[in-house]
């Protein structure tokens, strides 16, 4: 059986994001989302890692958690990054909203964090592959 | 609330932009080291950003402030632009400069390489013979390849494109397909007031620019951008990743000198 969720943590710092974008790649892979849809997916993984993460640095640690559901994944990201309320650019809240279907960023218990889902349009291409 | 916060904001916007006004008129180099001077937080952020890259930081620093100076020479208050929109592509380019003439670069690995290639060419035809953009598993099914190696072609893909990010026109297809395009494109003036980042939109080359307003606001797919602009989708995703990059920090720079002008850091001697 599919596990249903992958934690991933990573320091917070763009060269790791590599990391994160795979992770998200293989978790929608799994669920049936085809490349264009997981390109999106990654998009949306890098803008949010990056407005959570902020202007810290010193690579405070990224945990992300993936989950499976059935014909979506959801992500989440939180770290404790500079302290302070993450705050979204126009443009940024414009990509995210092109490419994934909900998403949040915000800040809880002190941890800057983010939630998106994706799901996929192509289960009957999968169901009858 | 938030008018009076604007109110704040503006006031040292507005004295830069009096400042590089002044120094324009009269190139008075005391101003412009001034000007330099300011705007070091803002060269040593970017330069942060290529950090552990087998360069000592304090050489990259060097090398940022080098663009920063070519962008305080260049720069010209009367077209609107905040200062560090117009400066920091400059700096990105000039470390990335740095860079390539050092002989940075990332080499992907042959097999590596075979596998992005395989995917890439595979996408069209498969596009076309499903009616729709495959899964990783169709596409690991025509390639011969297993999935992960799709995931990894996917990325490779992607971190290829950071070695060439400064030099957008050097694909054959840079200009054709923006001729397709054409000029005319319907309702480009309000996209662009819609997303109130006319300014950022500005610093990009034209076709970036295309490829960000046709996905993210026209709600085109790659692949239907891909054949609009008679390019690989392998070849939009590229360019797309690489524009939000470039975006990002630019705005990250636009918060972070925002910032360092507030606290009054490094004011001018």
């Amino acid at each position: 059986m599919e596990p249903s969720e992958i934690v991933l943590t990573i320091p917070g710092q763009p060269e790791f994001l590599r990391l994160a974008r795979m992770a998200a790649a293989d978790a929608a892979s799994r669920v049936g989302l085809t490349y264009e849809e997981i390109d999106d997916l990654r998009i949306a993984v890098d803008e949010l890692c990056f407005a959570v993460m902020g202007e810290d640095s010193a690579g405070s640690p990224l945990t992300l958690v993936y989950q499976i559901l059935p014909g979506a994944v959801s992500v989440s990201g939180s770290s404790p990054g500079d302290g302070l309320a993450p705050v979204q650019s126009e443009l940024s809240r414009t990509i995210v909203a092109a490419v994934v279907d909900e998403h949040e960023l915000g800040q809880r218990d002190g941890m800057r964090c983010f939630r998106l889902l994706k799901r996929g349009s192509a289960q009957e291409a999968n169901a009858t592959g | 609330m938030t008018g009076s916060n604007d109110a704040v904001r503006t006031a040292p916007a507005d004295e830069l932009r009096r400042e590089f006004i002044e120094y324009r008129r009269t190139g008075d180099r005391k101003l412009r080291n001034a000007l330099v001077e300011r705007h070091v937080p803002l060269a040593e952020h970017l330069a942060r950003r290529f950090a552990g890259r087998s360069e000592r930081q304090d050489d990259l620093t060097q090398v940022a402030l080098l663009g920063l100076l070519k962008a305080v020479e260049r720069f010209e208050p009367e077209r609107g632009l905040a200062f560090s929109t117009f400066a920091t592509p400059t700096i990105l380019g000039e470390l990335k400069r740095h860079f390539r003439d050092a002989g940075w670069s990332v080499r992907m690995p042959r097999q590596l390489q075979e596998h992005v290639l395989e995917v890439t060419k595979c996408l069209g035809p498969l596009t076309q013979k499903l009616g729709r953009a495959p899964t990783i598993s169709e596409i690991a099914n025509e390639t011969a390849l297993p999935e992960e190696s799709v995931i990894e072609a996917m990325e490779a893909n992607r971190a290829f494109s950071a070695t060439s990010i400064e030099a957008p026109t050097d694909d054959d297809d840079a200009l054709a397909p923006l001729d397709a395009l054409g000029r005319s494109e319907p309702g480009i003036e309000r996209i662009e007031h819609e997303m109130l980042v006319t300014s950022l939109l500005d610093t990009l080359p034209q076709r970036e620019r295309a490829i960000v307003m046709l996905r993210f606001q026209d709600g085109l797919t790659q692949s239907q951008i891909a054949s609009r602009l008679q390019m690989s989708q392998m070849h939009v995703s590229r360019l797309l990743a690489r524009t939000l990059a470039r975006l990002r920090d630019i705005m990250e720079a636009d918060e972070h000198t925002e910032r360092a002008l507030h606290r009054g850091r490094r004011p001018a001697p």
